[in-house]
């Protein structure tokens, strides 16, 4: 009975036989289907942050790293990969001192700059306390602003921000250049007081007598170099190593012009983190001071400590731009090619460990080949003991002593030439710090 | 083959009994070189009835292109190219609005999206990209110790490569043509399957925020045999294998040397 109701139904069509549809059929159902859209063409290329390192300074703004959320979440002493950082406002330049980061936008809003990390000598601004109205942060472990006494603070706009051991400066387009932070050696440009506390300090000093409008700040360990739209560089700060280049081994609290071999010279960029100083002038010669003791201006003297600018008479090509680190600087020239000294991991192998004169990295370790010839790197920046390259197709090579993660590799160990950090997205600028790293990327599609 | 002539016939010596330079019925024995019967042809039969041919690395039935084969002595050849662990190319074609299960366009729909947003500069990143993450899967499954100097040097001169067994990494990516909605793109890649090409198109699209299906897979090197060493269909004759056989037996040589040592 049951055989009979099934045929019954099959002859009156109510039960469809399954079987292969013909090619016009699945071409008819192919093109009745709906079509989806995921990006309109007007979709924009998104900004993002990304950072990794040691975070348990609250240098990479995550607090779940440090105070997880959930009990069974554990704390996050490293973050070994690039991680994204969520921001309000389009991040325009970054800076990664010594445990702290600072981020700035170039908004016409009331906040422009966020700090994170170490607080200790008030170098991210005064955070106050939520527990106790009186006392500030010492650890900020998000991005925080930081309350600028800025003059017109809507129409001002922030254009650089950098940081060194215990300060850190932030400049603007119309009000100068801001200090804040440890001040013992007159690092922030003012007289030092003695006995000074600086942590909960609301002190923020503006610094507007120059030549010309500043238009790069630089800080060191603890000094501050400040370069002018007219080519000259003002230091001020600690010198025992020279690095103010001022001709003497003393603090200076006020910013004072160099003079040495860049009297005169239109100086295009300069470089700091460490005790040693690179500039860059505009027709491709790189000009040193400070530190000397690993063989950094070994070039051309055989002192350790040089406290006036002097040529380094390096035969690379014209030189682009230069960074320094705490004991190795690197230069890029114009044609693309990368040369690094001093001392330590300098990414030409295990074996060279120190050279005074600069040995060039083969571009086919930034992705160089006869299949993609046109590759260059187009940005170097340094960290205290690693290097960073950035290339024109966006992708970021790192190398160099592997301190706490900060290289981004995923991977504990030291690396000794250049390597490639995967990062969802292309590469726009990066800032190195001791012991941890940001970079601003923008999204490929 | 058979028909070719063959090997001479074995000779020997025998003593046949011939008759006498003299009269009558004596009968002298006297040595004459004869062919040996058991080398005769008819007892022989045909040289070659079966003849011993290996294949290459693998060419799926959707595929086509370069196709390397081995005959009787070369398929030990075979086996040192495949240990060699040489780069092949092929020429991939995708077409972009579509999604299928099997990831080309004979398969069965899954998705249809727009595709209007798409560039040849967005292709190109994420082109860059992909290279970027395969270099360094080629440094990582290398297993050279990253601390030396000797993989410092290697790195540089771009030799270090996976010679034992790894994933599919595709070591150089390049856009050839791009027209919307198609595209064609040429990859050299290693340990790879023809549909780990295929997935990677799909992933393209995926990443371009639409979709993509492979509609062609193309070989065009295999190791050291390229498209102009291969021999069309009208050509797969005695005469030109034997040709081709021997013009591609200095270049196997040369990079067999080269690699193994």
């Amino acid at each position: 009975a049951m055989a009979g109701v099934v045929r019954r139904l099959l002859r009156r069509g109510l039960g469809v036989a399954a079987g292969p549809s013909s090619t016009r059929q699945l071409r008819e159902a192919e093109e009745a289907a709906p079509v989806f859209q995921y990006a309109g063409k007007a979709a924009r290329r998104k900004d993002r942050v990304f950072v990794w390192g040691f975070s348990y300074s609250g240098a990479l703004g995550v607090p779940s790293f440090v105070r997880p959320d959930a009990g069974w979440k554990k704390p996050r002493r490293i973050q070994p990969t690039p991680y994204r950082l969520e921001t309000e406002e389009k991040i325009s330049s970054a800076a990664c001192g010594y445990g702290f980061t600072l981020l700035a936008s170039k908004t016409r809003d009331i906040t422009k700059v966020w700090g994170m990390g170490l607080n200790k000598d008030s170098q991210l601004g005064f955070q106050r306390s939520r527990r106790d109205q009186t006392k500030g942060y010492e650890y900020v472990l998000e991005p925080s602003p930081i309350p600028l006494p800025l003059e017109k603070p809507q129409q001002t706009r922030v254009l650089q921000v950098s940081c060194g051991r215990a300060h850190s400066l932030v400049l603007t387009d119309s009000e100068g250049v801001f200090t804040m932070g440890n001040n013992s050696y007159g690092q922030c440009g003012r007289k030092v007081v003695e006995d000074e506390v600086y942590s909960g300090s609301h002190l923020i000093h503006q610094l507007k007598e120059f030549d010309s409008r500043v238009v790069q700040v630089v800080c060191g360990q603890d000094h501050s170099l400040f370069r002018t739209k007219k080519g000259t560089v003002y230091a001020c700060g600690w010198g025992a190593d020279g690095q103010t280049g001022l001709g003497h081994n003393n603090i200076t609290s006020v910013p004072t012009k160099l003079h040495g071999d860049i009297a005169g010279v239109n100086i295009i960029q300069v470089s700091s983190y460490g005790d040693c100083c690179l500039a860059v002038s505009d027709e491709g010669d790189v000009f040193g001071w400070g530190n000397s003791e690993y063989l950094q201006l070994a070039s051309v003297t055989e002192t350790t400590q040089v406290n006036v600018p002097r040529h380094l008479p390096f035969k690379i090509g014209k030189i682009k731009e230069a960074a320094c680190g705490g004991t190795g600087n690197v230069v890029l020239t114009e044609e693309g090619n990368v040369f690094v000294w001093g001392y330590g991991i300098l990414g030409k192998g295990p074996n060279l460990i120190e050279t005074a004169v600069p040995e060039m990295i083969p571009p086919s370790l930034f992705g160089w080949s006869d299949f993609s010839p046109d590759i260059r790197v187009a940005h170097v920046r340094c960290g205290l003991s690693h290097f960073a390259a950035l290339t024109n197709r966006g992708e970021l090579f790192v190398w160099g002593k592997n301190l706490r993660g900060c290289l981004g590799t995923g991977r504990m160990e030291d690396q000794y030439f250049p390597w490639r950090v995967t990062v969802p997205g292309e590469v726009v600028d990066v800032a190195c710090g001791v012991d941890h790293m940001v970079s601003m990327v923008r999204s490929f599609t | 083959l058979n028909a070719a002539p063959g090997r001479a016939s074995r000779q020997r010596v025998r003593f046949l009994p011939a008759p006498a330079p003299g009269g009558g019925g004596a009968v002298e024995l006297g040595g004459a070189r004869v062919p040996v019967l058991a080398d005769h042809p008819l007892v022989r039969g045909p040289r070659f009835r079966k003849l011993k041919i290996g294949a290459g690395h693998r060419l799926d039935v959707k595929a086509s292109g370069v196709f390397v084969l081995g005959i009787g002595r070369g398929n030990k050849l075979l086996t040192d190219l495949y240990n060699c662990h040489l780069t092949r190319v092929y020429t991939v074609g995708g077409l972009f609005g579509k999604a299928t299960d099997d990831f080309s366009d004979t398969g069965n729909l899954v998705e249809k999206t727009t595709f209007d947003h798409i560039t040849r500069e967005k292709l190109e990143r994420i082109l860059a990209v992909i290279q970027g993450t395969n270099q360094k899967a080629l440094l990582m499954y290398s297993n050279i110790d990253m601390k030396t100097q000797e993989a410092y040097e290697l790195a540089v001169k771009g030799l270090i490569r996976p010679m034992g067994k790894s994933p599919p990494i595709i070591t150089a990516v390049r856009c050839l043509q791009f027209a919307l909605p198609e595209f064609q793109l040429e990859i050299h890649c290693l340990h790879e399957t023809q549909q780990y090409l295929r997935k990677v198109v799909h992933e393209i699209g995926l990443e371009l925020k639409s979709s993509a299906v492979c509609t062609q897979v193309r070989r065009t090197r295999d190791g050291v045999f390229t498209v102009d060493d291969a021999l069309p269909r009208t050509q797969w004759n005695l005469q030109s294998i034997q040709e081709a056989i021997q013009n591609c037996q200095l270049k196997v040589e040369t990079e067999l040397e080269k690699t193994l040592g």
